[in-house]
Formats: structure tokens, sequence, C-alpha cells
């Protein structure tokens, strides 16, 4: 039986009012792992979630499960620093990311949930004059493909974003920018709720505390996945794992062009608005992005922790520095205390592009490899990604992003850092 | 995790700089390059000692638990 989601709308406050306690039915859920499946889903993060909600919603499949070790949400769609934009280099890139940030434009309707989508900009920051060049150089390419991007001088930077402008003295004064109005910020949790309803909404079975532990194989085809719940059968394997696609392919016999990598966030204590907009700070003497979050909170995030790690843990040595970054831009934080520090971990994968594409097996498919771009991607990943599961062929969005772009030497190395994920 | 230079003896994590783990001996030239098993409990990987006495090390450990199985100069140790 379907349990068909309930539309949020003001007649729906009005009616729940009338209806007393017990109107509001729960997300998703209540669902029983069945035997056999259409397409299984591995991983009820964002993009597993968004890739069953559109095989269930723009190709009719009919039986889908989403299998989920833990919670929904508990993985890095909760973990990052909520930021989505476009302003990528490469076209085969800024393309795919400039369908999803068109896809955020309009999902809370979409969806019928409130994703709180807030375009406040994304200013990515410049100290030097060789640095306003390569701002330069991506924004002209962003132009080019029709995306908002604009360069600002000192001036441009300090009406954009007039928190900046701090009488403090300044190690390295900031030269301009490369804004991207239409980037900002979107409330994290909700998309993996919203998704999940979404999903549930069109009959995909959401099971969570469901751990896949491994794949059976016959004559060269996936049959179905092992789980701690009992075997299931399926027609169509995908993986959305985030962090731990290097077990799925040590579980299919296969070694990928991943390593897994932790990045840390971390977050203060609530104040009143002091930020309207997302700072990102790259610079050889530490990496900081800053925004604050609607409860009032100042998020950072930096690099990575530099080495490969499961713990999700993070280490102190990155959080200094990454608050040493963020108060080199917003001095007035210094008083702050930090709240809450947590990691997520990444796959990097050896060229810093993210990997659609089938792996080893015709019918198992991987969704991995988003390095830093996990969460703003989620909606172009999930639409592309089920056209590709249930057409067999990959939209041109995601053309470039195959598995066997190492071997064939079309890397997509946005950073040119070369075949290292720890440095991407 | 706390990494044991065998010069220097412990050290705080922030001298040593991770470079790169290694792949499965005997990997072909694409797979040395590209392909890495990025096991859970498992990671043969270089490092150096760039905050001390810059030795290149070899280290053997557990990406999951931070337990250091072994820590050797690498290319033997003179």
């Amino acid at each position: 039986m379907l349990n068909t989601a309930q539309h949020y709308s003001a007649w729906a406050l009005l009616r729940a009012r009338l209806a007393g306690p017990g109107y509001w039915r729960p997300l998703w859920g209540g669902a029983r792992l069945r035997n056999a499946y259409d397409v299984v889903v591995v991983g009820g993060g964002g993009h597993g979630l968004a890739t069953a909600y559109h095989l269930a919603r723009d190709h009719r499949i009919k039986r889908i499960a989403v299998l989920e070790k833990r919670l929904v949400g508990y993985g890095n769609v909760g973990r990052n620093t909520t930021i989505v934009r476009s302003n990528y280099l490469l076209p085969q890139n800024h393309y795919f990311y400039e369908d999803s940030l068109r896809r955020w434009e309009t999902l809370a309707r979409v969806l019928n949930y409130n994703i709180m989508y807030s375009p406040r900009g994304v200013l990515d920051l410049a100290v030097s004059d060789g640095e306003m060049e390569a701002l330069a150089r991506r924004g002209n390419a962003m132009r080019l493909a029709g995306i908002d991007a604009e360069l600002l001088d000192r001036n441009g930077v300090m009406r954009f974003a007039p928190e900046l402008a701090s009488s403090a003295p300044r190690r390295f004064e900031i030269v301009g920018a490369l804004a991207q109005p239409r980037g900002g910020t979107v409330r994290h949790d909700a998309v993996a709720w919203g998704y999940a309803r979404a999903a549930r909404a069109f009959g995909v079975d959401i099971i969570e505390d469901c751990e896949v532990t491994g794949v059976r194989i016959s004559a060269g085809i996936a049959n179905g996945v092992e789980t701690t719940r009992g075997y299931v059968k399926a027609d169509r394997i995908v993986f959305a794992v985030a962090g731990h696609t290097g077990a799925i392919g040590e579980m299919l016999g296969l070694k990928l062009p991943i390593e897994t990598h932790l990045l840390q966030a971390m977050v203060t204590e609530p104040i009143k608005p002091m930020l309207g907009t997302v700072l990102v700070y790259m610079h050889p003497h530490g990496e900081a992005y800053v925004t604050q979050s609607d409860r009032g909170g100042m998020v950072m995030g930096g690099f990575l922790d530099g080495f490969p790690s499961y713990t999700r843990e993070g280490r102190w040595h990155r959080l200094e520095n990454v608050v040493q970054s963020a108060l080199a831009l917003l001095p007035q934080m210094a008083p702050l205390r930090i709240l809450r520090q947590w990691a997520g971990t990444n796959d990097m994968t050896m060229d810093g592009s993210f990997i659609i594409d089938r792996m080893r097996y015709d019918n198992v498919f991987l969704n991995g490899g988003w390095c830093y771009g996990g969460f703003k991607s989620i909606p172009a990943s999930g639409a592309a990604c089920a056209t590709l599961v249930a057409s067999g062929t990959a939209p041109d969005l995601i053309r470039a992003h195959r598995l066997s772009r190492f071997a064939t030497g079309h890397l997509l190395d946005e950073r040119g850092a070369g075949p290292f994920p720890v440095r991407q | 995790m706390e990494l044991v230079c065998p010069f220097c003896g412990p050290r705080a994590l922030e001298e040593f700089v991770f470079r790169q783990s290694l792949p499965e001996p005997g990997a072909s030239p694409y797979a040395a390059v590209y392909e890495r098993s990025n096991r859970i409990d498992h990671s043969l990987e270089h490092w150096q000692h760039l905050g001390g006495c810059r030795a290149w090390l070899l280290v053997r450990r557990n990406p999951s638990t931070h337990e250091i199985y072994e820590t050797t100069l690498l290319g033997g140790g003179q």
C-alpha cells in the first residue's frame, strides 16, 4: 500500500488544527523489506534518495528499495556545510552543477517540502593579483556557459559583503572576489527528509538499519544483495554510499580510483545576523568557507584532514587551521565559542570529480566519488543517475564522468592537482 | 593518531605529512597510479617527517581505528 504523502499548505495547517493531534503522519518509514525489487539503491543519503525518487517519478519504476545501514540522513547529507553553487571551471562540471543549482531553485515546490534554499550569494575571495586572474578565468568560463558570475574589485566586495569592511588590520588584504549571486545555502537535513518523503509517496521502500554486506553474482551479472536482514533479489543495484565507495569496490573485487578522506566542519554558538553571504577563502596558508546558519551559528569548513581515514573524528590541527583562516576573514568572530565540531568521510577521486557509471557488471551502478561536491549536486545527480539506471544510457550531463576516464586519460582535474586525492 | 619516527621517536602528528597511499604490490603501471584498494581496515602509505628529521617513512596502519601497525624508514634505512 502506498503511503501517499500529506500535501503541505496553509489549508493543511488549518485542517490539522481542526483535526487535532495525530493528524500529521510520519514522513517515511513503515515499509517492510520484500524479497525482490526492480532496483535496489544502497545508501539512504541525499544521492540514494534522490536517485530512488527520480527512478519512481520520471521512469515509473515500481519496485524500488533504498537500503540504509543506519538512519536516513546519518551520513554526509547531514554533515556538510550546506553550500550550493555552480562556480566550476571545467564545462563538464559547471554544466552539471548548474543543472543542480537550477533544480535547487525550485526544489521546495517540486518536493512540497521547505528546503530553505537561500540564494545569499557565494564570494570566492582573492588576496593577490594572481588569484584574481585565476578567478577571472573561472568566471569567464562560467559566463560562456550562461552561469551568473561577477568579478568584483575591492569596493565591489565591500558592497556585496559589508561584513568584510572591518577596521582590524589584515595580514592579507582582500583585493577582489568572484561572486555567484545565485549560490547560497540549503537546509541539508530537510533535503534528506524531503526526498525520503517524496520517494515514499511514490511507493519507494526506505529500509533503515539494513546493511548491505555482499553482492551475489552469477553468469556475469549481479542477482541481488546480501544484507543484515537477509538476501534481497534485485534486477539492478545502485551504490550511493558516499565515503564508503572503496569498501563497495572490495565487495565486487574491484579497485577504484578513490580514497576516503575526512572533511571537518564546525559551528559556533548562535548569534544575531552578522553575515549575509557565503565567504570562500582558498589560499595556500589556509582555506575556510564561512556561512551563518538560519539558527545564527557561524558554520565553517576547510581542507581535508590530510590522510585516509574512516574515523569521522577530525583532528585538532585542522580545526585550528580552519578557525584561524576564518578569523583572518572575519576578525569580529573572535569572541565566539565553538559549539560543535564534526567530520564526514569523503570519497576523494584521483581527479577531484565524481563518478556516475556502471561498475564492473552491466546491472551494477556507482554514484560516488563526490569529493567536495556531494551535497550541492544531489538534485542533478539523482535525475542523471536515475536516467542511466532506467535507460542504460548516460545522459549528456554525466557522459564525461564515467569510470573509464582514468584509463583513457580523459580526466576532469578541476584543480590540476594530478592523481593525488588528498590534494583535490 | 600518533606516529613514531624511527629517528626522533613519538612526535606530534602535525610534524608529519602524508604523501600517498600505495597500490597493491605487482600492480600494472595504470593501477599503480590510479587504483587503490581503499580498505577500511588496512592502508600502506608514504609519509614524511617534514617538520622534523625529514625522513621518508613507510607506514602501515588502520584507517578506521588510527592503530599503527608498523613505521619503517623508506628504502630499508642506513
